[in-house]
């Protein structure tokens, strides 16, 4: 374990921007704290990195209680959202200051400062002055700049959010590849789940400073805990239903119930279908997916390599048209037209609790 | 920059204006002085110079501006940096009182130090004399003085992102480390114009210093108020010759205030 939280709360004020978080990242993860802006995502960082102090809780780095240490003696290494070069220094000088701090031989910083030019690709450039650098080659100097004196973590505050959509996913890929080089137990705050998906070993889904859940892309994609969670990452089809015994019952239609959801039996339940899972068929009888309802569709349109289709069901108390994406060629047999009746099935889904 | 568009007569007369205007009030008179001080030859200033009380003049005018430059270079740079990185109640009020010193006569402001610091007063001083003596003199040149680094330094510390600090910090800096080696490098020529300006608004000042020094003759009379005397006296040569120090520190330090400029906005650039 390398970083752990336990009930870690924050308050400006009486407002509380950080509640009672506790949660425990891995070594050599690379974890995402992911959330709207106002979550209290970047307040959680800067607890972690001790720029600011808890107001209750602890916190642990590498098995050592560092709640009231000072950010000098933490051993992060800190990347933000922008400007944070020192802008009189080289890009040399950036990269070497934590090695100077720590009384590093000139020759060894040297040595250490080349290194990671060349390992963020941009060997030619120490002697070259921020200013004179793209926004992308500056992240990646504050990158080199965090990692040169080897901290135990590295937290990164939305560290791509001021650049080009391009040189952002040119950034993430080799962020990935260093942090899995280097092996370092990373945070990454970041509001963009794109982002969150693409570098996450897991992800923390936080909303109005509580983390709500913590874990793998894939498991917080397809079985999330909360209906936050579910509406967040992707789009989300929500249908209401009731579970009686093994049952799911959609007004008419029956499913099986998935398992491990006994304790959810006689209380209203919400299904969540992700658009990529729903199929559409002109007949009851088809064999595919479970039948939800029927419904009328409302709209079509192509986006390049999918076609997304609106349908609202009939017989259902929810009128919110379900986002459905199909492949083309399911949409070429169909022949869907804007106001047929089709029938709805579901491939695979995924049971909320009612309350959540 | 270059103005691509041809000119016009009325461009022409603003220009003849401002030129006219400035060789008037700034240029003649830097061309009188020097005239009139060697109008009749070397001889008046070498004996201006031997006399005692002008050496001792001249001399506190530059040493006391060199304390207050370094009073208010402390000074300066805790309350322009209170001001960027603080927020408390008052803060506004406190910031518009920084430029009192400017709004204020200095007449006004040595009046009330006679009254703040003189017998009797709310702080009258019991262990040395600040008014009508070097204290009060010293006391003058720091006021009027005073918001220059302030108001040199104030903008380019706000310009420092806190997240600039917050990473030397997280790097393993100290306070005072992170300031030495992050902050002060970049307002390091602000600072530096500040202080000048310093130094030249407190060899220069004349009323505070007159009305709380008392001018007293070889003790508290300072370069300015010589010249004051010496044209009372009707000893232009005097005048002229003390002027003539006077103008060429300030010209040295015009000079040294440009290529500072130059390089403030080198660096913003």
């Amino acid at each position: 374990m390398s970083i752990r939280l336990e009930h870690v709360s924050k308050f400006y004020g009486t407002q509380s921007v950080v509640c009672d978080v506790s949660l425990t990242v891995n070594s050599g993860e690379l974890f995402v704290l992911l959330g709207a802006s106002g979550s209290g995502k970047s307040t959680l960082l800067r607890l972690i990195a001790g720029l600011l102090p808890a107001d209750s809780g602890r916190v642990w780095l590498h098995n050592q209680d560092v709640t009231h240490l000072p950010p000098q003696q933490r051993e992060t290494g800190f990347v933000f959202q922008q400007y944070s070069l020192f802008r009189h220094m080289t890009v040399a000088e950036n990269i070497a200051f934590g090695l100077d701090v720590r009384h590093v031989e000139r020759k060894q910083q040297n040595k250490q400062v080349q290194e990671l030019l060349d390992l963020i690709g941009m060997a030619d450039f120490g002697k070259r002055m921020p200013s004179q650098l793209s926004g992308g080659q500056q992240q990646r100097v504050a990158l080199a700049r965090a990692l040169a004196y080897q901290p135990r973590v590295l937290l990164l505050d939305e560290p791509f959010g001021a650049l080009d959509v391009q040189i952002r996913s040119q950034l993430r890929q080799s962020l990935r590849a260093i942090q899995q080089q280097l092996g370092v137990t990373t945070v990454l705050v970041t509001h963009d789940q794109e982002e969150a998906f693409e570098l996450a070993d897991r992800i923390g889904i936080l909303s109005n400073g509580t983390l709500l859940e913590a874990d793998t892309p894939n498991a917080l994609y397809h079985a999330p805990q909360t209906r936050y969670t579910a509406t967040f990452l992707g789009h989300a089809n929500i249908i209401p239903a009731q579970r009686n015994g093994t049952q799911l019952y959609l007004g008419d239609y029956r499913l099986p119930a998935p398992p491990h959801t006994e304790h959810l039996a006689n209380q209203p339940v919400e299904l969540l279908c992700r658009p990529e899972e729903i199929d559409l068929t002109h007949t009851l009888e088809d064999q595919r997916g479970h039948v939800v309802g029927q419904g009328i569709v409302t709209s079509i349109a192509q986006a390049g390599p999918s076609v997304h289709v609106s349908v609202i069901l009939s017989d259902h108390v929810t009128q919110t048209p379900l986002n459905i994406v199909l492949p083309p060629f399911r949409q070429r047999e169909l022949a869907l037209q804007v106001g047929q009746c089709v029938w709805v099935r579901v491939n695979s889904y995924h049971v909320l609790g009612g309350t959540l | 920059m270059r103005d691509l568009s041809p000119r016009s007569p009325i461009t022409w007369a603003l220009i003849a204006l401002v030129v006219g205007y400035a060789a008037v009030l700034f240029g003649l008179p830097i061309v009188t002085v020097v005239a009139s001080a060697f109008q009749k030859g070397l001889d008046p200033i070498i004996k201006t110079f031997k006399d005692s009380s002008v050496q001792h003049a001249i001399f506190i005018t530059f040493s006391l501006a060199g304390i207050a430059v370094i009073v208010n270079a402390a000074a300066g740079l805790l309350t322009a940096w209170v001001l960027t990185r603080h927020q408390f109640p008052g803060k506004r009020v406190l910031d518009a009182m920084v430029d009192i010193p400017f709004v204020f006569s200095p007449v006004i402001a040595g009046y009330a130090m006679i009254v703040l610091f003189g017998r009797g007063g709310w702080l009258a001083p019991t262990l040395f004399p600040i008014v009508f003596a070097l204290p009060g003199v010293l006391l003058a040149k720091i006021f009027v003085s005073l918001p220059f680094v302030t108001r040199e330094v104030q903008p380019v510390l706000a310009s420092i992102t806190p997240e600039q600090e917050h990473a030397a910090y997280t790097m393993g800096a100290s306070r005072w480390l992170t300031f030495r080696r992050v902050i002060l490098p970049e307002i390091r020529t602000a600072l530096l114009y500040g202080l000048v300006l310093t130094f030249a608004r407190a060899v220069g000042e004349f009323g505070a210093v007159a009305v709380v020094s008392g001018s007293i003759q070889g003790y508290t009379e300072t370069a300015t108020s010589f010249v004051f005397r010496a044209l009372n006296d009707r000893n232009p040569s005097g005048a002229y010759s003390v002027s003539l120090v006077l103008m060429i520190v300030s010209l040295a330090i015009l000079i040294l205030l440009n290529l500072l400029k130059h390089r403030l906005t080198a660096r913003k650039g």
